[in-house]
């Protein structure tokens, strides 16, 4: 066994990680609480060590910069129209992926302990919270389709449960709308995946052997131009392309607070990198044909998300039109094709995921107590809440773009790669973060600062573990806004080797 | 320790940022005095830096120290620092205000909530602010430029409780950052063609000619939107006075003295550039001259002390914009230094008037208050006529550089326009002065109450007002040398060539008529604290005194548009989503299904024959489809 394969084998674990507390839940009664919520704190933990261990475990270097620690078990081959290598259970990581799964594993873990006041049905609830995560993880590892696909179903329909039963706010529509999208997206996607396997005529859901084809034209340009759109727009729903983004206010708006978090967090970046593996790596001429248009859609969600964000009342439905800017930002860069703009995607993705589970955190934290979340109900809670609204102000400060924190980073790179190509698009992107500067601050005003309205004059500080689990998020914020080569070099190296993606 | 030690300088006060920060509350004396000690470090760390850059001898412009940063393919990032005599001006300015203010702040901010807080952000602000002026490459100047911003957004809200400080610092925050979409367009334009981010060799590309005309002119006018707004130029003056609402030493400190000229500071730095891009000189001279003569009107018909120095504060700097604008950054950058220490005196003074009064800023209820406070009122004397430019103070000196750069450069109606905003410096000057240490008490409550403050607040006041009384002589060769440096200012900043200072006795008169002029008028007619002249006059003019007063109405015209256009845009995007694409787009299709499958169950009939109708007739279409394809 070589150290590489060993090291397969710590990424199988983490995906088993999650999938195995699932099934130790099981056999936990749901009356012992407080078991449930240790084994989920534990096994947070173990995943976020898990996790910071294949990120920083990646090497790179000349050499090392192709997937690493994979792993291989053959699934079905053979049999029916599936010939050799039909399908595997084959994970690995490349530079891209092992950034995800660290951002999975800060949120998951962040989330497992702000879910610790959880009372109703905390064992079910963490069954399906750990299938979401062990989706997650699956997605970011798979390096065959089917089971890409497998895990990434795996890791949305959980989510109209956990929204449907714990959710708050018109839960039911909410959690509707959101799945009904979200499927009609996979059904998309599902479509592209059964076209390419037949297309390309290899037998095999391999991905390696199909982004080979994808690259030489097994798979031919004009069925590439085909069929792109149906994975853009498949993933696409899921990272809030606009005009299909209208989930994302009402979904975030009715999801009780972990789930929330690892929602905009990690899962609709799933969409993001989607884009990414089923895109732009599977079909390279049909994103060079259809890149543009990507662009314009980015655009359009950047400046969109922001100008709604301005008038929203609801602290919800403002995260949720940032995120929907946030996420057009992510498109932006991935439709930039040149490496700069690319990695500054995938940055955003971390940045924007470790930020908006912070925000999502910040107003669980308050909507556990107030049970509203109109903006104008409030005011001065500086006086009662210091260490919350600090907290706040630093995500909404990375929100902003402020340098220093991790949305800076990234969005500075997305401008400068949007710039080498498009600089109308950049002008207009940097145009949109301005707007965030007015939404965030317009909200600190408005809730934090002025006279301490005296119906909050009982509010309570965040609880420890609240604090805990926003200060790790916060350190992530920093690091990245600190000191980014660790991020970048990771990045970059897996991004120059995309098909079509210019130095 | 030597030049290329000068990253020390923020990292220092930037260490004791996180101490006071995390652990401020608990130290003793909450940590003020580890503030002092952080900014003193830096201050000497300052003269280890001048006597070395200096020692090194004529004819290195930069000393130079850099970091990699960050590889993504041929993109590479190095973050370093640069040494030049831009820069030992501006941590010069810089280390001793910002040591000054923090002393100071030690008797003013006394008893405040949150005391360690405002230390804290201090330091960060110091930090920010010195790694702004040290930073070698634009990327990096954004990085501090934004971190100074937020220092002022935290400094200025301070006192958050107040609805109209937290609404003062959103304003300020808001309007710079306008500014600032404008200064990373252009860096990043630069970056497009020059391919880096280093000032030295975005410099060397402009003057080798690597940029299209247009496109350098168009990038230089995006950076200067940057500087205008940081700086507040008009249009974009209106945070500045609103900027008051903070503490009275962080105006001293950020809107007075330091953060204010960070963009005459990124315009000096690029004055090569600016040089070489058509037609952006006369652009930056046109700010400069519209701002200095708007605000010196604007400064006549307030009466908040803080207020009036606000004004004149983005006049001055406005004075600097047309120095280089005129292509001599050795008047901006001496204008720069010289007003730094008498305007964060008069800010500081004006500060000790108000604790004296117990938090009054009004100047129609002080006058007389000279016998009071002797230390306050006779280094505030110094201060005003330093500002108005009264010889042989420091403000007599480089305003007199200034004409003589507008004169030069673009004849008589930029001397014109520049010599009647001057003459408008020294009537409000004289205006607020009188109204606040002369004549007769207006309230005699104010006035019984009145107190001099202790000697942690004299101090800072005696110390900057004898700079602003000697650093004016900077301009001399003789003094220059004296002192170390290979000259008088102007052989120390230059664009091109160091030339040596020598009097124009033309426009000395000159200089000293206007100072004169607007002085006479200004004791003329409010001699004693007396209204009944300037009351009349008012009175004759109503019309014009309503536009003064209310500064001209620019505060109401940008809150319409702000109320009308841009929120009222994005209520209809609001809208939009929710109907259009949501209500109708999404919940549409959904309700289109359902109907749909209502519409379609009534086919569902259970009837045999009807489904053999079904049958027959897709066999029909089928073969008929069959058929035409085949042909």
């Amino acid at each position: 066994m070589t150290f590489d394969e060993a090291q397969g084998y710590v990424v199988l674990a983490t995906l088993a990680a999650p999938l195995l507390t699932m099934l130790l839940l099981v056999f936990v009664p749901g009356t012992q609480k407080t078991a449930v919520r240790y084994i989920s704190a534990v096994a947070g933990a173990i995943m976020l060590g898990l996790s910071v261990y294949i990120f920083t475990a990646y090497q790179v270097g000349d050499g090392h910069n192709d997937i690493q620690m994979q792993l291989r078990w053959t699934w079905v081959e053979n049999v029916a129209f599936l010939k050799k290598d039909g399908v595997t259970l084959a994970l690995g990581v490349d530079g891209i992926s092992a950034t995800l799964a660290l951002l999975n594993g800060i949120v998951a873990f962040a989330a497992t302990l702000v879910s610790w006041k959880l009372d109703f049905r905390t064992k079910d609830f963490f069954i399906l919270f750990w299938m979401l995560v062990a989706g997650v993880y699956g997605t970011f590892f798979s390096l065959d389709l089917f089971f890409w696909f497998f895990f990434y179903e795996l890791a949305v329909v959980p989510l109209y449960l956990l929204i449907g039963v714990w959710g708050s706010t018109r839960k039911e529509y909410g959690a509707l709308k959101l799945t009904l999208m979200l499927v009609g997206g996979s059904a998309l996607i599902w479509i592209g995946i059964f076209a390419t396997v037949n297309e390309a005529g290899l037998g095999t859901f391999d991905m390696r052997q199909l982004w080979a084809a994808g690259a030489d034209g097994t798979l031919d340009p004009t069925f590439q131009k085909t069929f792109f759109p149906f994975m853009v727009i498949g993933c696409g729903v899921l990272a809030a392309l606009w005009p299909l983004h209208t989930w994302s206010p009402d979904g975030h708006m009715s999801a009780p607070t972990a789930v929330s978090m690892v929602h905009a967090g990690v899962l609709m970046k799933l969409g993001a990198f989607g884009i990414i593996r089923l895109g732009i790596q599977l079909m390279p001429e049909g994103a060079e044909f259809w890149m543009p248009t990507l662009m314009a859609l980015g655009v359009m969600g950047a400046v969109y998300g922001a100008t709604a964000a301005l008038t929203q009342r609801d602290f919800k439905l403002i995260s949720g039109y940032s995120s929907v800017s946030h996420m057009g930002y992510v498109l932006m860069g991935l439709a930039t094709m040149n490496a700069i703009g690319v990695t500054g995607a995938v940055l955003q993705m971390f940045s924007h995921g470790v930020m908006t589970a912070l925000v999502f955190l910040m107003i669980g934290a308050l909507y556990d107590q107030a049970h509203t979340r109109d903006m104008k109900d409030f005011g001065g809670l500086a006086k009662v809440m210091p260490v919350w609204v600090i907290f706040y102000t630093l995500a909404g400060l990375a929100n902003v773009g402020l340098p220093g924190l991790s949305g800076f980073t990234a969005e500075f790179h997305i401008f400068v790669g949007t710039f080498r190509t498009y600089p109308l698009a950049g002008a207009l992107a940097i145009f949109a973060a301005a707007l965030a500067a007015a939404y965030m601050l317009r909200m600190f005003a408005i809730v934090f600062f002025g006279p301490l309205n005296p119906r909050w004059a009982g509010l309570k500080e965040m609880t420890p573990l609240e604090k805990v689990s926003g200060g790790l998020l916060i350190a992530s914020m920093l690091a990245m806004g600190l000191y980014w080569a660790p991020f970048t070099d990771r990045i970059g190296a897996s991004v120059t080797l995309l098909p079509g993606v210019t130095g | 320790m030597g030049a290329e030690q000068a990253w020390l300088l923020p990292a220092v006060p930037a260490g004791f940022f996180i101490l006071l920060a995390l652990c401020g509350r608990y130290l003793p004396r909450q940590g003020d005095v580890l503030g002092v000690l952080a900014i003193g470090t830096s201050f000497v760390l300052f003269f280890f830096v001048l006597a070395d850059y200096l020692g090194i001898g004529e004819g290195t412009d930069l000393v130079l120290k850099s970091w990699a940063w960050s590889e993504i393919g041929d993109f590479s990032l190095r973050f370093g620092i640069a040494v030049d005599p831009i820069t030992i001006v501006m941590l010069g300015v810089v280390t001793s205000v910002a040591l000054m203010v923090n002393i100071f702040s030690i008797g003013y901010m006394k008893g405040e909530a949150r005391y360690y807080w405002f230390f804290a952000v201090l330091q960060l602000f110091a930090a920010s602010m010195l790694l702004l002026v040290l930073a070698d490459n634009l990327l990096l100047v954004y990085v501090s430029w934004e971190l100074v911003g937020v220092c002022s957004f935290l400094l200025i809200g301070f006192y958050w409780e107040k609805r109209s400080a937290t609404e003062a610092a959103k304003k300020a925050f808001i309007t710079t950052r306008i500014g600032d979409v404008g200064l990373l367009i252009g860096i990043i334009l630069l970056w497009r063609e020059a391919g880096t981010f280093n000032i030295q060799e975005i410099i060397h590309a402009a003057e080798e000619g690597e940029f299209s005309s247009t496109y350098l002119t168009v990038s230089m006018l995006f950076i200067f939107l940057g500087a205008m707004g940081k700086s507040a130029q008009f249009p974009f003056h209106v945070w500045l006075p609103d900027a008051m609402e903070g503490p009275t030493p962080v105006s001293a400190l950020i809107h007075a003295a330091t953060m204010v000229v960070a963009g005459v500071y990124l315009v000096a730095r690029l004055l090569p550039i600016y040089e070489v891009a058509d037609h952006t000189m006369i652009v930056i001279t046109l700010t400069g001259l519209i701002t200095a003569v708007l605000t010196g009107f604007m400064a006549f018909a307030q009466t908040d002390i803080k207020k009036v120095l606000a004004y004149s504060t983005v006049g001055q700097l406005g004075f600097m914009f047309i120095a280089l604008g005129s292509g001599e950054p050795a008047a901006a950058m001496f204008h720069l230094m010289t007003h730094a220490f008498f305007k964060a005196l008069l800010f500081l003074g004006s500060g000790s008037v108000i604790l004296a009064t117990h938090h009054n800023q009004d100047v129609s209820k002080m006058g007389g208050l000279w016998k009071k406070l002797p230390v306050t009122g006779t280094t505030f004397f110094i201060g005003s006529a330093a500002l108005a430019g009264v010889v042989p103070l420091a403000g007599f000196w480089s305003k007199d550089e200034i004409l003589n750069a507008a004169n030069t450069e673009w004849g008589a109606w930029a001397l014109a326009l520049t010599a009647a905003a001057a003459v408008m410096t020294a009537f409000y000057t004289t205006r607020l002065f009188i109204r606040t240490f002369m004549g007769e008490p207006r309230d005699r409550h104010v006035y019984d109450h009145t107190e001099e403050p202790g000697w942690v607040m004299g101090g800072p006041l005696v110390f900057l007002a004898s700079l602003a009384v000697v650093s004016g002589f900077l301009v001399f060769s003789g003094v220059g040398s004296a002192i170390g440096f290979p000259g008088g200012i102007t052989e120390f900043v230059y664009l091109h060539h160091p030339h040596e200072y020598s009097i124009n006795w033309g426009l000395a008169a000159l200089s000293l008529g206007i100072s004169g002029l607007g002085i006479a008028i200004g004791a003329w007619m409010y001699w004693g604290n007396s209204l009944a002249r300037s009351t009349k006059l008012a009175e004759s003019y109503p019309g014009a005194y309503r536009w003064l007063l209310n500064k001209f109405y620019f505060d109401e015209a940008y809150q319409w548009c702000i109320d009308h256009l841009v929120l009222g845009f994005s209520y209809i995007v609001s809208w939009f989503d929710r109907h259009v694409v949501n209500n109708t787009g999404v919940d549409g299709s959904g309700e289109a299904t359902v109907y749909g499958g209502f519409v379609l169950k009534f086919l569902q009939t259970g009837k045999i024959p009807n489904y053999a109708m079904g049958i027959a007739l897709g066999v029909v279409g089928l073969a008929f489809a069959g058929i035409m394809v085949r042909g």
